[in-house]
């Protein structure tokens, strides 16, 4: 039983906090709010040439393992970085290797992995939901390839990626057989991609319109009509991605938010002595604190494929979820008037924080995904 | 980082697993001999002070084995030893402050419950604010002269010592006056007093001190070095046992999920009531990190790190957290939580538990008031958050006077 990172964990860390804090500064982050890719396509390649992508070393990953990943994105989350790492990464390398598909992988993995290819996850299309029931984006047979017609939403960086791998479904079922997994070059006739206004402006996102796009039938990605578990895997890493993520942000604000109550004064003392702002700051601590060990945890047991790793990811969304919000909400709170204008960047880390709350999962469905987990006896130990 | 049990722990878990289900008693302890009998088997088998030194009677156990047999003994619903507080507290007392003479009068006699021991900080008028305590202890030749009186002190009434804070310097600024003082609890001049706690049963005491004499070799460490003891040995006591609280919360809510089986809310199992399924989802999701921040904390206690301020977070942590969860249990069970006698047994946590009895849903929503109050309250944790952990400025204080020097916020570990 050992919780602290290891000595390599500790170094990735160190590598991309400096490599963050020296080429990512909070200018370039701003700067990223008013372009329309939203991302700047050099910074990103070096990023990834970082070498500490999750993928095999034969596609030119580091075989780096979500505890990593989490480390990678919690450094993220404290920036917010702007740029497709989560959806290249973390979706759309998710889903490729939970489909097993070993031609699809080393068609596209060595470009990611040399950061020359930006991918995605296009999932959401109406309403919310996180199950196969939710697909409707239709997929048929069309001579030697395949055709796709439907909607998709809130794609990550749909507009400034290369290849986005679309979940579709053959046939009119609601179950999760028949969902397929198919990849989609940018500029597919066919495709319209409407970028989307969103409240956190580091976070691209667009609207995917297909009508009657033709692929070859090569751009399958694991067999037709059983995708379904490499999504629900890549959903479920995801989910642990995103609780990282909102980890640093949330840590980045607490820190903020102590800093500036050892120097603000009111009433002839600094506002942390005030006890309703210390007693705040301890609480922010706490829920700080505990989604650090909720994600870590998940990670590992995602690692370890633990038998409770669905549970254990389901918590830590859930539970990352609510800390996010009050944690970086609260640092608002403390902060005072400074803390509501624009110019003050504590609302970068509210809003990355807020845009994954809702993604991969809110807390009421991981809440009830947790008791499911827990009724089918799917806890530690029970393997 | 590596979150699994080695195999030598799991091995060691099957060991205990196994000498529990031979041996935890099949009735319940009724009289104070048969607790001491049980406590008595439970040091025989190594599982009592089992984190301490050989030489003072414990087993040099890792803190992963102490916290397996914590978890282990709740998931067999063993009845808990005796002296808890005594081996978390006096012992490390007087394994770092006491005389050699003290070390073997005392340690082997309260490891195994021969004596039992209570813990006399806690006053009327000082109880988050310990070191503004009023009992007097005045040297008179070789003896001490106890006057004054503690109050909330757990089992004083069946104890055989106590551990006593008490001003000795009367003229010192107020940290710096107080002695730390082993006292017979047969001695004249004592007066215990139970007092009924809200839970119906009566374990925390009032004790007065009339003319209490108590020879001189009973101080622990130096004359007026009491608040410096008591705040380094307080906290020893914290940290490694969460999983255990873990272990019982577990058990209410895996019990809780039972019931909601078979108890009909709005025409349906109350397991089926997606209202119902939330707040279980929530609160299971809320234990489960419990026990991640656990298994941090004991992975820091495996390498040799002293969890130091931090173990405040652990506190906070789980005493605030038992209250969630005792508040949702009552939400879901509606009357049949709060109900003690006629309650069906399929609806019940243990079956024929009375008032004021450890069993029952009720008893257990009950103490988990105590929880954020006693070991230093909520409040006193933030204070200790925010001004050791996150470096915060300290608040303004009227009692501040300059020759003081300690820490101003108890990080008591009363029980
Ligand atoms: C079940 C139980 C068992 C106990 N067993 C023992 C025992 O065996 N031995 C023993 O010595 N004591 C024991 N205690 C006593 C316990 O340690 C005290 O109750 C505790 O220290 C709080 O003191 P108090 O009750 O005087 O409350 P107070 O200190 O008067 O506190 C009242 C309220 O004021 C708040 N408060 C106080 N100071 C501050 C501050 N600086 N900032 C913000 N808020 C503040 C507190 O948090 C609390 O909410 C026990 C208590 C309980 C409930």
């Amino acid at each position: 039983m050992d919780f602290e990172f290891t000595e390599d964990q500790v170094m990735l860390r160190g590598l991309v906090r400096e490599f963050l804090s020296e080429q990512c500064p909070v200018s370039h982050v701003r700067a990223m709010m008013d372009d329309s890719r939203g991302y700047d396509r050099d910074l990103y390649r070096r990023l990834i040439q970082l070498g500490m992508l999750p993928f095999p070393e034969a596609y030119g990953g580091a075989g780096l393992g979500m505890i990593e990943q989490a480390i990678v994105l919690e450094e993220m989350g404290r920036i917010p970085y702007p740029g497709p790492y989560f959806a290249t990464v973390i979706l759309a390398g998710g889903a490729l290797m939970a489909s097993g598909d070993r031609r699809t992988q080393a068609r596209y993995l060595p470009d990611v992995s040399n950061g020359d290819l930006t991918m995605s996850l296009a999932f959401l299309e109406g309403g919310i939901a996180w199950g196969p029931e939710t697909i409707r984006l239709s997929l048929r047979r069309d001579r030697d390839g395949y055709r796709l017609d439907g909607i998709k939403r809130f794609v990550p960086f749909g507009q400034s990626v290369d290849v986005i791998l679309v979940v579709a479904r053959a046939g009119e079922g609601r179950s999760a057989e028949g969902i397929s997994l198919v990849a989609v070059p940018a500029g597919t006739p066919g495709l319209a991609i409407e970028p989307e206004l969103m409240m956190d402006l580091t976070s691209k996102t667009a609207t995917l319109r297909f009508e009657g796009v033709s692929v070859p039938a090569e751009n399958l990605v694991g067999p037709e009509g059983g995708a379904w578990p490499a999504v629900e895997l890549a959903l479920r890493q995801a989910a642990v991605g995103a609780s990282a993520e909102m980890l640093g942000a949330a840590r980045k604000a607490l820190e903020m938010s102590v800093d500036y109550a050892k120097v603000r004064k009111q009433f002839g003392q600094y506002i942390g002595q005030f006890q309703a702002i210390k007693h705040k700051l301890a609480e922010m601590l706490e829920l700080v604190e505990n989604a650090h060990a909720a994600v870590y945890y998940a990670a590992w047991a995602l690692d370890a494929r633990a038998p409770d790793a669905a549970l254990a990811a389901s918590v830590a969304k859930s539970t990352v979820n609510v800390a996010g919000r009050r944690v970086c909400g609260e640092a608002i709170q403390v902060h005072g008037g400074i803390g509501f204008t624009w110019e003050y960047d504590l609302h970068l880390y509210f809003k990355r924080a807020k845009h994954l709350e809702p993604l991969y999962g809110d807390t009421e469905y991981h809440r009830e995904r947790v008791l499911q987990e827990v009724l089918a006896g799917r806890v530690a130990g029970s393997a | 980082m590596d979150l699994s049990y080695t195999a030598e722990d799991q091995a060691f878990r099957q060991r205990v697993r196994a000498w529990l289900a031979e041996n935890v008693p099949r009735q319940k302890l009724i009289t104070m001999e048969e607790k001491k009998a049980w406590h008595r088997k439970l040091y025989d088998a190594g599982f009592i002070g089992m984190g301490l030194p050989r030489e003072y009677g414990g087993r040099d156990a890792r803190p992963m084995e102490q916290a397996i047999v914590g978890e282990e003994m709740v998931r067999a619903k063993a009845p808990p030893p005796l002296n808890g507080l005594g081996i978390a507290i006096v012992i490390p007392t007087l394994i770092h402050h006491g005389t050699e003479q003290q070390k073997r009068r005392f340690i082997h006699k309260l490891l195994t419950a021969e004596e039992l021991w209570c813990q006399l900080y806690s006053e009327p008028n000082a109880g988050s604010d310990l070191a503004s305590l009023q009992c007097r202890a005045d040297l008179d030749g070789d003896e001490f002269v106890i006057n004054g009186q503690k109050i909330w002190t757990s089992g004083a009434h069946n104890a055989d010592w106590g551990l006593l804070l008490a001003r000795t310097d009367r003229t010192a600024p107020k940290h710096d006056g107080i002695s730390c003082l082993l006292v017979d609890m047969h001695s004249p001049g004592i007066e215990v007093r139970t007092l009924k706690q809200i839970s119906g049963s009566g374990e925390f005491c009032e004790v007065f001190f009339t003319t209490v004499r108590v020879p001189r070799e009973n101080l622990v460490g130096d004359l007026n070095a009491g608040w410096r003891i008591a705040q380094t040995t307080l906290s020893y006591e914290r940290g490694g046992n969460t999983l255990s609280r873990y272990a019982r919360m577990l058990q209410q809510v895996t019990r809780l999920l039972e019931v909601c089986q078979v108890l009909q809310r709005d025409g349906r199992p109350a397991i089926e009531d997606p209202l119902v399924r939330q707040k279980l989802g929530q609160i299971y999701a809320e234990m489960e990190v419990l026990r991640y921040a656990s298994l941090r904390i004991l992975s820091r206690l495996e390498r040799g790190l002293r969890p130091g301020p931090e173990s405040s977070l652990a506190k906070l942590h789980y005493s605030e957290l038992d209250k969630r969860v005792q508040e949702l249990i009552l939400d879901v069970l509606g009357p049949y939580g709060q109900q003690v006698g006629g309650l069906p047994d399929e609806l019940a946590l243990v079956p024929g538990v009375d008032y004021g009895e450890e069993g029952s849903w009720m008893y257990a929503f009950l103490w988990s008031r105590a929880g954020t109050i006693y070991a230093g309250s909520s409040e006193i944790q933030k204070n200790i958050i925010g001004e050791r952990v996150l470096g915060l400025p300290k608040e303004v204080r009227a009692d501040r006077v300059v020759a003081q020097t300690a820490g101003a916020a108890r990080g008591d570990g009363a029980d």
